[in-house]
């Protein structure tokens, strides 16, 4: 196998293990991890105000 | 040259405090505050003859309080006189079930082991760490600048313990708490206050479920009400020469470029100023009193990602006779679960709840003196959170019903023959709460805090954007609460006297 190959495996497979431990939480966990995802992008410009 | 060296919009907390301390280093101060009585939500009004508190009912950590009295070189207790409440709450569960917690913390082991037994073990962990946090951070946590990375890395470098907490702050609550204990009654008892911080249990940062502990040192009324705090921290700033205008609301900034001048009033009239000091919510300051077209696009796009904080209808009750309650503070409480899906099912929905939790509080057990001979008070904050605009209706129409609700509620939980001894009752709506203090949408801890809204991530003490602009009061860091916003008052003071060298 190529390098190549190889890299692109290992990112979908920590993809996938990403999504069943998302899928493993409980539904409560899973409102709290969207919820402050949401808040990620405005985190830079909070940083400056 | 300028009317004052510094002017401050609000008199809350944050306000009373930041002014103070430049007046007594020698700064021409000045506090414009729009309301007739000073201390915002930390307040008390009379009402036929009963003195009810706006909103904050008991004060804990006195720690920054008493810094404050330092740093103006006076002593908190010839001020203000703190009346200690123990047992701090009395819980009502659903099914009807009370218990209480005293302050001692073995005799609270006591109480946990009569409900929970197997929850013993995990009260001492909690009590030990939460002690050992008090010890090493108090200080460090509650006054210390948190604006920059800077900031934080010589908090951190200064305080190396802090590494030790970091965890709490990243997980939710609930997960903390639900790592002590097993037993919903006893978790329902610590999660609770995660509404103290504005969220429900799934959403409040961990940290906040050391509240549970930080009680345990000692929760205070104060002598008169709320408002003998403002009042009693006023009267140190007077003693300064700090001057404080009451009904005299605050327009706008007077801007030159990007640099604060002065203020406008609603009257037309400026007062200019070298600093000024806004102690009103953050969105409020940017949006309205600065505007969107003197910031850079990116600055409004950041106070604009704020979600406002929760609002609470509070009820104001006169008793003719004294209620069967065994503490200051009686909480009816839920499970972890029903506390989350209000917030999901209900307040994100525009629906009010009928059952949640309910905190009933009983000043004049502390204060006799706040009633009438022989009569009582009850402030009683109904099912929090309830959301600013319900479904399809609005709180001026829905006033009535919810006094009924109230009413029926404290039947129901507390005091069965309520309605007969009904002297006073008053219903004050978000729509209330927000005419009453001008702030927005009635939110009673400025901003919503959560992970991504604290410390770094919450509006500057010192603005980035504006020079000559700073920010005190909840919706800055450390956020709602009466020491947390004594604290945040002491931080800005502190920017605005290191620029001033
Ligand atoms: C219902 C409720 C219960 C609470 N319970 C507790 C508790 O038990 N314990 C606790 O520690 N904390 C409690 N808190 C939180 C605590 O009271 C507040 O976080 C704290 O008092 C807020 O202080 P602040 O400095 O942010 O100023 P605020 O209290 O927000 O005051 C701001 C001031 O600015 C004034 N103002 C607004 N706009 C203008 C304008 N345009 N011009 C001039 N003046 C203006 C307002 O009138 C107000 O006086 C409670 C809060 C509420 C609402």
């Amino acid at each position: 196998m190529d390098g190549k190959l190889v890299k692109r495996l290992f990112k979908v497979g920590a993809l996938a293990g990403l999504v069943a431990l998302y899928f493993s939480l409980d539904e409560s966990t899973r409102r709290y991890l969207v919820h402050i995802g949401k808040q990620v992008p405005y985190l830079p410009y909070r940083y400056f105000i | 040259m300028a009317d004052y060296d510094a002017v401050v919009i609000g008199a809350g907390l944050g306000g009373i405090t930041s002014a103070s301390l430049l007046a007594k280093n020698g700064m021409k101060t000045l506090i414009l505050e729009q309301s007739d009585l000073v201390g915002g939500c930390c307040s008390t009004f009379e009402s036929q003859g009963y003195k009810f508190d706006v909103g904050a009912s008991i004060v804990e950590i006195v720690h920054p309080m008493d810094k404050f009295f330092a740093l103006m070189g006076r002593k908190r207790e010839d001020y203000i006189e703190l009346l200690p409440c123990d047992p701090i709450y009395s819980f009502v569960t659903q099914d009807g079930r009370r218990f209480s917690y005293p302050t001692d913390i073995e005799a609270t082991t006591r109480v946990i082991e009569s409900i929970a037994p197997e929850d013993v073990e995990g009260w001492k962990r909690f009590s030990k760490l939460g002690l050992e946090m008090v010890d090493e951070m108090m200080d460090a946590m509650m006054t210390s600048p948190m604006n920059t990375l800077g900031e934080v890395a010589a908090m951190a470098a200064k305080n190396p313990k802090v590494a030790r907490y970091l965890p709490l702050l990243v997980r939710n609550h609930q997960s903390v708490v639900r790592s002590y204990y097993k037993n919903p009654i006893i978790l329902g008892s610590v999660a609770f206050q995660s509404y103290f911080a504005g969220a429900p249990p799934e959403l409040g940062s961990g940290i906040f479920g050391f509240i549970a502990l930080s009680e345990h040192l000692g929760i205070y009324y104060p002598r008169g009400g709320m408002i003998s705090i403002p009042q009693g921290m006023l009267k140190a700033g007077r003693e300064h020469g700090l001057e404080v205008r009451t009904g005299c609301k605050v327009e706008r900034l007077i801007l030159d470029g990007r640099r604060a001048r002065g203020v406008i009033l609603e009257d037309g009239s400026e007062i200019t100023a070298d600093v000024v000091i806004s102690n009103v919510n953050a969105k409020v300051t940017y949006l309205k009193m600065v505007g969107p077209e003197n910031l850079p696009g990116w600055a409004v796009r950041a106070i604009d990602s704020y979600r406002l904080s929760m609002p609470c209808p509070m009820i104001y009750v006169g008793l003719d006779k004294k209620p069967d309650l065994d503490a200051h503070h009686t909480v009816v409480s839920g499970s972890i679960e029903e506390m989350n899906r209000v917030w999901n099912l209900y307040y994100t929905k525009g629906v009010i709840p009928r059952t949640a939790m309910s905190l009933i509080c009983w000043p004049t057990e502390a204060d006799p003196s706040l009633a009438p001979e022989g009569r009582h008070i009850l402030n009683f904050l109904c099912n929090a959170p309830a959301p600013y605009a319900p479904l399809g209706d609005n709180w001026d129409r829905l006033k009535d019903w919810y006094r009924e609700e109230a009413v029926r509620e404290l039947e129901r939980t507390v005091m069965p023959d309520v309605r007969d001894h009904i002297d006073y009752l008053e219903v004050s709506t978000p729509l209330d709460f927000e005419r009453r203090l001008l702030s927005p949408q009635g939110a009673i801890y400025g901003l919503f805090s959560d992970l991504t809204s604290l410390a770094l991530f919450r509006p500057h003490a010192r603005s980035r954007v504006i020079r000559g602009l700073y920010l005190t009061g909840s919706s800055t860091h450390l956020g709602g609460g009466v020491p947390t916003t004594i604290a945040s008052g002491i931080i800005t003071s502190n920017y605005v006297l290191k620029d001033r060298g």
